[in-house]
């Protein structure tokens, strides 16, 4: 059972008691009629609701067919004459007509379309409100015979000022009745001839609701009285009973659903922003938590509006159990609604359709990003791994070669120092001593140029430093952190500083250059200028255009400013996750 | 050459303990006995041998040697642990100096290993080894309190310096700067470059006049100060 089931539940056991109770005070005092019938007409209209509210979760007419059930039973509770009671039961009573009204109005969509229709349900709740006050100020229970009643009297207690607003009440009906069928009429006037069959349902109700006011005056709930007269009372309330399921029959009919596919057609007609398909579709279904999988290779994977990789649940997965509808086209899986379980399926594939061409282009764009997500990844691990690479070749060769190399001179030494070696021989050692040292020098030159040790060693801003203090072109550094940074940034950030230095020094005929370091927000930002001749272009010169694209593989930002004379300044901006 | 060194050697002014007591760490055992053998050779009581950082640590407290010389890259993370260890060494044994070595000199590694303790610590490339007896003197300098900086991180500098007229050093002055880097007195400076004290004490007077520097007594403070002065900082 999913939650909402789970609280509509619990909803309805609070409104059977609630009616229940109010069918209980009216025997207990006495009141003359059937209570079973009278109960009955009660629990109709909240089932109805409770119905309502399940199956169409955004509809407001099941909150109104529930709050019109609450509203009438105040009256049976007035009769309790303890403390406010009567008084909150005469108050709760009065909007029970103004409930109905609004949800034969709203019907079937639950929504007030017009100015005018929120006008006139508007006056009518009004005039409900106005009477609730008059009677907040003025009811006395005491005054109406109510001994038990604990009740401090209202502050103007008055009987005069509360029959009176209710007698006023009663005559503003001539007013806002007609006004009612004047929106109903317009409303009407409106529909196109699809929707005029959808509100054949409310016809059928006003029909009832007419009858019963017709009988109303034959009518009488004694039953020790005139035996036609009772007849007609429980006619009359059979009919009542039948009102609520009318409403729900309507409700449920589904050409509703035509209805929430004309609001969705009509949303489409227009480009629609990322996201806004899901949006609509969810409005349209009347489920906020809707959410739209697009299926990629023939449904061998499925990804959200964004391209993101996701698994449509399997059926009772999660806490929520959810459904999903499998929408296809052209013989293979197009996209999957994960939805409320409780949406009518039919529903569910109309609203589909209806959306149509749409979610085939936001499958095609969520297949683009998915793409240019993957083409993104696989550029990042490329970087990666030629860094990776770098790293082990400069490895290599410090724990090789460059080792050996330095054994083997400390050989050569130990063999020339030893005694009684030939001169000839020791000059000849010294000799091969000095070319292994030259060849030393360049290995060194050369594993720096791959990888600089000091990068591994003591992170970028050491790296940075070391950098400037063997630049020719004076270099000052500015570094505002210590920590280390995840490999590849640090690689990126080195090798942007270090190409920028070496264009520095090649072309800027700068006198002196700055590297600022600094981090902030999770943003490493490199800055690298010099008061040189400026006019550099990144589309000119693989090393700018090079440095370009590694930025972009840690999902970095790379910018150059370099006006003719007004110097250089190369600038990246570089997503970092945490310290290492 | 080898007159020179030995002139170098005879001429040391400082007062190294009569058999020096030397620790020797690197991941390489080829390259760590040979040295222990050179040192050997040249008098050096070479106590321990160590693999990587936590052994080094470990001779050190049981052994108390007069210096420790450590590879900068040991395992096991192959980053800078023969580095942090020099320094601990200098932090935590005051007595014992420490030679750090590596394939690569870096200017900021250096000022930080003298910044720390100015005293006591010599930072080299690996292959100056090739020059045992100069090699062995730097170790001895080192037992005795001097400051040993390799040359090339005095020539970086010196780079770096070369647009700035001020400091613009004639090419002798320039040997005899590397010279003061690697802890030499004036006296050994002299005997190394065959020139009289006069001639040496008038060079350095006008490399510390062309730095703007005042003439520093003890020879390690000189290192510093030089080093410090020509990085800027």
């Amino acid at each position: 059972m999913t939650r909402r089931r789970c609280w509509l539940t619990a909803l309805g056991v609070v409104l059977v008691a609630w009616i229940v109770g109010a069918e209980w005070v009216s025997i207990h005092v006495g009141v003359p009629e059937n209570h079973f019938i009278d109960a009955a007409v009660g629990l109709s209209f909240v089932l109805a609701g409770l119905v309502a509210l399940d199956r169409r979760p955004g509809n407001a007419t099941g909150v109104l067919m529930i709050a019109y059930a609450v509203s009438a039973y105040f009256g049976n509770w007035s009769n309790l004459n303890i403390a406010a009671v009567p008084m909150i039961g005469m108050i709760g009573a009065q909007p029970s007509g103004a409930f109905i009204a609004h949800a034969a109005l709203a019907y079937p969509t639950g929504r007030l379309r017009t100015r005018f229709e929120r006008f006139v349900i508007g006056l009518i709740y009004g005039v409900n409100a106005v009477v609730c006050v008059v009677i907040l100020l003025a009811f006395d229970p005491r005054a109406d015979g109510c001994t038990r009643c604990a009740w401090e009297p209202a502050p103007f207690p008055s009987r005069t000022a509360v029959l009176t607003s209710l007698s006023l009440s009663q005559r503003a009906a001539f007013l806002t009745v007609p006004l009612f069928f004047l929106a109903v009429w317009l409303r009407w006037r409106r529909s196109t001839p699809a929707e005029r069959r959808d509100l054949i349902p409310l016809w059928i109700g006003f029909a009832v609701v007419g009858l019963v006011y017709l009988m109303d005056g034959f009518a009488s709930p004694d039953t020790t009285a005139d035996q036609f007269s009772y007849l007609m009372w429980e006619l009359q309330s059979v009919l009542q009973i039948s009102l609520p399921l009318i409403f729900l029959w309507g409700l449920l009919a589904t050409r509703l659903a035509r209805s929430a596919v004309g609001d969705l057609v009509v949303a489409m007609d227009r480009p629609l922003l990322p996201g806004e398909l899901r949006a609509a579709l969810a409005k349209a279904l009347g489920d906020p938590l809707l959410r739209v999988l697009y299926a990629l290779d023939d449904g061998d994977h499925w990804v959200d509006a964004d391209g993101r990789p996701e698994s449509p649940p399997r059926p009772g997965e999660g806490r929520r159990a959810k459904a999903v509808t499998v929408i296809d086209r052209a013989g293979g899986p197009l996209a999957a609604l994960i939805h409320d379980p409780a949406l009518d399926a039919g529903l569910v594939r109309a609203v589909a359709a209806a959306a149509g061409i749409r979610l085939e282009n936001e499958r095609l764009q969520a297949d683009l990003r998915a793409q240019l997500d993957e083409v993104r990844a696989s550029r990042q691990r490329i970087v990666e791994a030629g860094d990776r690479e770098r790293r082990r070749v400069e490895r290599n060769l410090h724990d090789g070669a460059q080792q050996r190399l330095a054994t083997l001179v400390l050989s050569l030494a130990m063999l020339r120092d030893r005694d009684g070696v030939d001169p000839a021989l020791a000059a000849s050692i010294e000799a091969t001593t000095s070319d292994l040292k030259q060849a030393i020098a360049e290995l060194r030159e050369l594993a720096r140029g791959i990888h600089p040790a000091i990068l591994t060693e003591e992170g970028l801003p050491a790296a940075v430093e070391a950098l400037a203090d063997r630049s020719a072109v004076p270099v000052q550094v500015r570094t505002d952190f210590e920590g280390r940074l995840s490999e590849p940034v640090e690689a990126v950030a080195y090798f942007v500083v270090a190409e920028s230095i070496a264009n520095v020094i090649k072309y800027a005929q700068a006198r002196a250059a700055r590297v600022e370091l600094s981090r902030r927000d999770g943003v490493l930002l490199v800055e690298v200028s010099d008061d040189g001749v400026g006019g550099a272009d990144v589309s000119h010169g693989s090393g700018l255009r090079g440095l370009a694209d590694r930025v972009a593989a840690v999902r970095g930002t790379f910018g150059v400013q370099s006006p003719p004379g007004g110097g250089t300044l190369v600038r990246v901006e570089i997503p970092v996750p945490a310290e290492r | 050459m080898n007159a020179a060194m030995s002139a170098a050697t005879g001429a040391a002014d400082v007062t190294a303990p009569a058999v020096i007591r030397v620790v020797l760490a690197d991941d390489s055992v080829l390259f760590r006995e040979g040295l222990a053998r050179v040192l050997a050779d040249r008098g050096f009581a070479v106590v321990g041998q160590a693999g990587d950082a936590d052994e080094l640590m470990a001779a050190v407290r049981g052994q108390a040697p007069d210096v420790a010389v450590t590879d900068v890259r040991m395992p096991p993370t192959n980053s800078n642990e023969g580095l942090l260890a020099a320094q601990r060494i200098r932090a935590e044994h005051p007595g014992v100096g420490v030679l750090v070595l590596s394939h690569y000199v870096e200017t900021r590694q250096a000022i930080r290993l003298l910044r720390d303790a100015p005293a006591r610590v010599g930072y080299l490339l690996k292959d100056r080894v090739s020059d045992i007896a100069e090699f062995a003197e730097a170790v001895r300098r080192i037992a005795a309190g001097g400051s040993v900086i390799d040359a090339e991180v005095v020539a970086q500098l010196l780079r770096r310096r070369e647009n700035d007229a001020r400091a613009k050093l004639t090419a002798r002055e320039q040997d005899i700067l590397e010279l003061m880097a690697q802890g030499r007195s004036n006296a050994a400076i002299c005997a190394r470059l065959y020139l009289s004290q006069k001639t040496v004490e008038t060079h350095v007077g006008s490399i510390f006049t062309k730095l703007g520097l005042l003439p520093a007594a003890d020879d390690h403070r000189r290192v510093l100060a030089v080093l410090t002065y020509l990085r800027g900082s």
